[in-house]
């Protein structure tokens, strides 16, 4: 998990992000401030002594923004974090607490600041050694305007909590009255992804804005050579209502659940006083790890032994190959027997001798070495 | 490529459940034995309990599942309800002693309802302002009015015939539901084509279409 962890951190401090931290509670007014509706159910609130209700984070979007909004109101801002955060679900065996990281890029609106962050979702899913990432890019504008040009009045608010709750049989029932292309594109919003979606999007003639803008990312997410990866999904629904523009998910095919997810929220940061655009992502950690084959670890542990007399030659040299940004794990031996550590992903044994010299061992070094003679 | 895995529940709906993917033309021997694995040519069938049912599907061990509307409005899930499948039909309704039915009539009295849906109950209750306890059991939830562990139920009923043989009456109906078929959204994605094919084969039998 942590080697998760260090290897988002690195990618997050490699584009330039510096890390912000919050609090884990809030003022349970920030979260229904934040976002319009916040998961009563699935709040743990707790109560001060004074009798103010606070809840711990549900997520770390809301809190980024209050903290940007409020400390530097004009500031453009590469951001980051790493934390917890928690939900309740009732009834199951589900863990309730999910560490996550992620990004925040505050007062850049443009399809630029949206093309970076989706590549460096990418470039940190990447990092973290996992294979077959597919980063799938929509827009919350065009789902609006599709609900828009539904028609529906007194049930728009039904439908678009059936669409959130994913429920596209109750969606299917309100849309009775819609028109028969709008009806179709939302039923089959699961498979209007690939490189079909826009133009069959385009032909709707409804939230063109959008797809204006989604099609300014794409093309300037190409200059960032991560293009494979990366294609049109108009079904992605995000749950939170604060998201206004593109809207982004990573799937890996080792996870049943999006790895990421993220999108554009320019008026969230307005919420809490301060009128900014920003776009961002976070990361589950857990879902990374369990997609991850080698644990999110790219350099592998150097396993170095030696005998006690050669302690002080054995150690100048490590400390030179750490010096030099190996991982290294020296271990003495003990008369004769090496106990090699937990670096199960470790490639092999190094032997320093009190020369200094030193040679990786062979299989027959390791049998000796295991049966107490020195190899 | 691993073959598309659906998971069906056990008990009531299993019956139905497979005649209608025999029916969308998908289908192999009948299992001899009590296995809960079948394979089916291109398609992996698992047989589950409806309640861990939304388990296997979230969590990506099955793409697609069969479940009960009743289970997806009292589990918390994050998976994509694409077709009503239109066998199970039973709905959900709050029943009182007959004796005791004129309790429903005042809004602001307290009532302990026994049920197997304690969510759903919480927030029909609290949608409507009504004080209530809720006691949850996991089966024969008539019984508990009749040794005065609650003053009614809430709970599935098909014909009324377990209502009435418990003197039983229905006040309230909470809920209607039938079958769904429910999609992992990573699979919706990475499996798109054999999802697809699933969902149109069996949209064309639920809606008669040849």
């Amino acid at each position: 998990m942590r080697a998760v962890e260090g290897c988002l951190r690195r990618t997050f401090e490699a584009w330039g992000y510096r890390e912000v931290a919050t609090p884990a509670l809030e003022y349970l007014d920030t979260w229904t401030r934040g976002m319009g509706n916040p998961p009563a159910a699935t709040l743990f609130v707790v109560v001060d002594r004074t009798g103010e209700l606070l809840a711990l984070r549900p997520e770390m979007t809301v809190p980024v923004a209050r903290f940007v909004a409020t400390r530097w109101p004009d500031t453009v801002a590469r951001l980051y974090y790493v934390g917890s955060v928690f939900r309740g679900e009732l009834g199951r065996g589900n863990s309730r607490e999910f560490p996550q990281a992620g990004v925040e890029r505050v007062g850049d609106g443009g399809a630029d600041a949206d093309a970076e962050v989706v590549a460096l979702a990418v470039d940190a899913l990447r990092q973290a050694a996992v294979p077959g990432v597919r980063v799938g890019l929509g827009h919350a504008g065009f789902l609006r305007a599709l609900l828009d040009a539904s028609g529906l009045e007194e049930d728009r608010q039904v439908a678009q909590e059936a669409l959130y709750r994913r429920d596209f049989v109750t969606l299917s029932s309100l849309l009775d009255g819609a028109p028969a292309p709008v009806r179709g594109a939302l039923l089959d919003l699961p498979s209007l992804r690939g490189s079909g979606a826009l133009p069959r999007a385009r032909s709707l003639r409804v939230g063109q804005e959008a797809l204006d803008e989604l099609e300014a990312v794409l093309e300037a997410v190409q200059g960032y050579a991560v293009g494979d990866a990366v294609e049109v999904d108009l079904g992605i629904i995000r749950d939170f209502d604060y998201y206004t523009g593109v809207v982004l998910e990573a799937y890996a095919p080792g996870s049943g659940a999006p790895l990421l997810g993220g999108g554009r929220y320019d008026q969230l940061l307005e919420r809490f006083g301060a009128s900014r655009p920003a776009v961002g992502f976070a990361v589950h950690l857990e879902r990374v790890l369990a997609s991850s084959p080698r644990g999110g670890v790219l350099a592998p542990v150097l396993e170095v032994g030696y005998e006690r007399s050669a302690r002080a030659q054995a150690l100048a040299w490590v400390r030179r190959a750490r010096a030099a940004g190996l991982r290294v794990a020296a271990t003495p031996a003990e008369e004769g027997r090496l106990q090699p550590g937990l670096n199960f992903r470790a490639e092999g044994i190094w032997w320093v001798e009190r020369d200094g010299s030193r040679r990786l061992l062979a299989p027959e070094d390791l049998d000796a070495l295991l049966e107490g003679r020195t190899p | 490529m691993r073959s598309l895995t659906v998971a069906l529940p056990s008990g009531r709906l299993l019956a139905d459940a497979v005649r209608l993917l025999r029916a969308a033309g998908y289908g192999g021997p009948d299992a001899q034995d009590r296995s809960l694995v079948w394979q089916w040519g291109e398609l992996t069938v698992i047989v589950a309990k409806p309640v861990d049912l939304l388990t296997y599907v979230e969590r990506g061990a099955a793409d697609c599942g069969v479940v009960g509307k009743d289970i997806l409005l009292e589990q918390a899930h994050d998976v994509y309800e694409l077709v009503d499948l239109g066998f199970g039909r039973c709905r959900g309704v709050v029943a009182l002693p007959a004796d005791r039915r004129h309790l429903w009539g005042d809004p602001r009295r307290h009532l302990r309802v026994a049920t197997k849906y304690p969510r759903v109950a919480e927030r029909f209750f609290w949608e409507r302002g009504r004080p209530v306890e809720i006691v949850e059991l996991y089966g024969s939830v008539e019984l508990a009015p009749r040794v005065g562990l609650s003053d009614g139920i809430l709970d599935l009923v098909m014909t009324g015939t377990t209502l009435r043989a418990n003197g039983l009456v229905e006040v309230a109906e909470v809920f209607q539901s039938t079958a769904r078929l429910v999609v992992n959204p990573v699979s919706l994605r990475a499996r798109s084509e054999a999802v697809r094919e699933l969902v149109g084969r069996l949209t064309r039998v639920v809606e008669g279409v040849p």
